[in-house]
């Protein structure tokens, strides 16, 4: 059984609670204001920014206009992409649900911000000595048997944390009983192969303009991580075989030289 | 016997404005260096969270292994395939291959956040990583090219016991290059296996491990011809005419298969090709302009033949290389967020002058290794 958080939009006031939360549990700087061209600030994730809420203005069907405030962070993967790729195994997915990073292996070298699906992993270009930063679903929280701290800050209960398996059930149950409250569609059941943070939004996020945005919608339901270990398994054979290739060829043309030489000798 | 020579060729030692300019660009490269290890990959690069691999990963990365492929290409040419008629070209094949791989692994040594930290592959694992399997090749791989130098180095200094030595293990070495090359090559293309969703349709292919192995042999092929040609000019030796045509229809014959497989590769996936946009553009000259047209030229007897059409055909072969090299980091996996990469001047000069130095150190070791036949320093 693994944690996970269900995050419902449609309860969220965009109060950016969580915000201040993660900022003040992970010791992370403040910064100059920056809003978006939908008053979300600030405008992207960054090393020190590991969640925010985006604000979005859309239409519903019926044409009237409402506000959507998705809460964006790593989505906490159960075959996380960035892990399978990293080359020093600094990022790994705990068995209780957190993916954490280890300051001490990476080596800078940003695999795991080209592979991750969400673009989720952020470096400090800032610094000489850099290192990844992501949100880390409060793992040292949730050893201590706490919550991670934007879940305990909500105010509304849009962020509920518990085992994945009962947040699934919940979250169909509530689309069940209000579907006139929801798009269809639990965002991260499956994704990818599924992941710990499980969205239930009021619109789809091709309405929603985010599906090139963090949130996408293509991505299928094949944890990305396959296709590198399907390359690796068949890395011994393929050397096995260019290797005997490479030695029987060597020897095969050197005797077919040495046969055809001996022939030149007699003709010659 | 190779004769006795004091200069090498008739320029030697003199310094030209060409090689005060090389030097520059080396010195200027290595302040550059100094700022980025100081002040950071943010203060002196143009990357950024959108796009985390810039100018070094495209050309000091991923060009230059695949323009350094000459090495296994030589070998498996003369040892496995038992051309010995194109032994004339291994030894330089193997400077340049040493050379390119020293100056890669700086590049990317440049390119890491924690630099120190590049030896940390070795003894922390994740076999799963197709980038540590990158790191694991490029090791041995560069450790077996070292050899190689090294043993031009003992036969200079006439350690005939060492040689004769690593003449006996010498199918091993040969072998274990062109698994690692098979391996590492291919596998730099295998990286992008898992950002499909970041890259345009015209790269962001299941088969791109096998189309990095086979350009890669393009770039090593076009690159031997390239320095037969070049440094000939330089040392006012003749370039090795007796031979190059035959090495350039092989390089057809490589390119032809190329095209195919490309081509394949496009239709198989049944991507559009026929749209007006940038990576269509790019995609196009790549295909038809790097890959095709060369084909066509190095087939033709006429061009072989000639030096000048030599130049022309392997010159775009080997652009073709790097520019597939940069479609698929850079052209392909543009246009995801709302932002644009052009590296900065500190980006543009360590590249540059990491070309600069290979240059110097090829003709360093040239001079001073026996490399060329006919230039052998004896030393006494
Ligand atoms: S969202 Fe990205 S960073 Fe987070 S676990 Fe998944 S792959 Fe890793
Ligand atoms: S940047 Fe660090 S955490 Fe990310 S893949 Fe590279 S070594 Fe692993």
């Amino acid at each position: 059984m693994s944690k996970a958080m269900l995050i419902d939009t449609t309860k969220c006031i965009g109060c950016r609670a969580c915000q201040v939360a993660c900022k003040s549990w992970n010791d992370l700087p403040g910064e100059p204001a920056a809003y978006s061209e939908t008053w979300s600030s600030p405008r992207y994730l960054s090393s020190h920014q590991y969640t925010r809420i985006i604000f979005r203005e859309a239409a519903a069907p019926d044409g009237s206009l409402r506000w959507h405030f998705i809460k964006r962070q790593c989505m906490h993967c159960l075959d996380p992409a960035c892990e399978s790729v990293c080359p020093v195994g600094a990022l790994k997915r705990l068995p209780e649900g957190p993916v954490v990073y280890d300051d001490g292996r990476c080596i800078g070298c940003r695999y795991c911000m080209m592979a991750c699906p969400f673009q989720i992993p952020k470096f400090e270009w800032g610094k000489a000595v850099p290192l990844i930063r992501k949100c880390t679903f409060c793992a040292e929280r949730q050893a201590e048997g706490l919550a991670p701290a934007c879940a305990s800050t909500c105010p509304t209960g849009a962020l509920l944390f518990g085992e994945r398996e009962e947040l699934l059930r919940e979250a169909r149950h509530r689309l069940g009983t209000a579907p006139e409250r929801y798009y269809p569609q639990v965002y991260g059941d499956r994704i990818v192969g599924g992941t710990s943070k499980l969205y239930l939004t009021a619109a789809s996020f091709e309405e929603l303009g985010l599906n090139h945005r963090g949130f996408r919608t293509d991505l299928g339901e094949v944890p990305y991580g396959i296709y590198g270990r399907a390359w690796m398994s068949k890395v011994p054979l393929v050397a096995l075989t260019v290797g005997g290739l490479a030695v029987g060829l060597h020897y095969l043309n050197r005797r077919l030289a040495a046969v055809q030489a001996r022939q030149g000798d007699k003709e010659g | 016997m190779a004769e006795q020579v004091k200069k090498w060729y008739p320029g030697e030692g003199k310094i030209t404005p060409a090689r005060v300019v090389l030097y520059l660009l080396v010195m200027l490269g290595a302040v550059s260096a100094l700022i980025r290890l100081f002040f950071g990959l943010g203060a002196t690069t143009n990357l950024s969270d959108a796009y985390p691999w810039g100018l070094w990963i495209s050309f000091d990365v991923l060009a230059g292994v695949a323009l350094a492929g000459g090495g296994f290409t030589m070998a498996a040419t003369i040892y496995i395939f038992n051309l010995k008629k194109f032994e004339p070209l291994l030894r330089p094949a193997k400077i340049s291959a040493f050379l390119g791989y020293l100056l890669f692994i700086i590049g990317l040594t440049l390119d890491l956040g924690q630099p120190w930290r590049i030896w940390h592959p070795m003894i922390m694992w994740n076999p799963q990583s197709v980038l540590f399997e990158v790191a694991w090749c490029v090791m041995l791989y560069t450790a077996v090219l070292a050899i190689d130098v090294l043993i031009l180095a003992l036969e200079r200094f006439r350690k005939e016991k060492l040689v004769q030595f690593f003449r006996q293990i010498y199918l091993v070495l040969v072998v274990a290059g062109i698994i690692l090359s098979t391996l590492h090559q291919s596998s730099l293309g295998a990286l992008y296996l898992l950002l499909p969703e970041k890259m345009s349709d015209l790269w962001a292919s299941q088969a791109i491990g096998p189309l990095f192995f086979v350009s890669a042999i393009i770039g090593g092929m076009s690159m031997i011809i390239l320095e037969s040609l070049l440094s000939a000019r330089a040392y006012g030796r003749q370039p090795e005419m007796n031979i190059l045509p035959d090495f350039a229809r092989g390089l057809s014959i490589v390119l032809i298969a190329y095209f195919a497989m490309k081509v394949t590769d496009i239709y198989a996936r049944g991507v559009n090709v026929l749209v007006w946009d940038r990576p269509h553009f790019f995609f196009l000259v790549e295909l038809v302009g790097t890959v095709g047209l060369p084909a066509l030229l190095l087939s033709l007897p006429a061009v072989r033949h000639s030096e000048k059409g030599l130049l022309t055909g392997a010159g775009i072969a080997a652009f073709g290389v790097v520019l597939n090299r940069f479609n698929v980091s850079l052209t392909s996996y543009g246009g995801y967020r709302e932002f644009s990469y052009f590296p900065s001047f500190f980006e543009i000069i360590i590249t540059l002058s990491l070309v600069a130095g290979g240059i110097l150190l090829f003709d360093f070791l040239t001079r001073n290794l026996p490399v060329y036949h006919e230039l052998t320093r004896e030393s006494g």
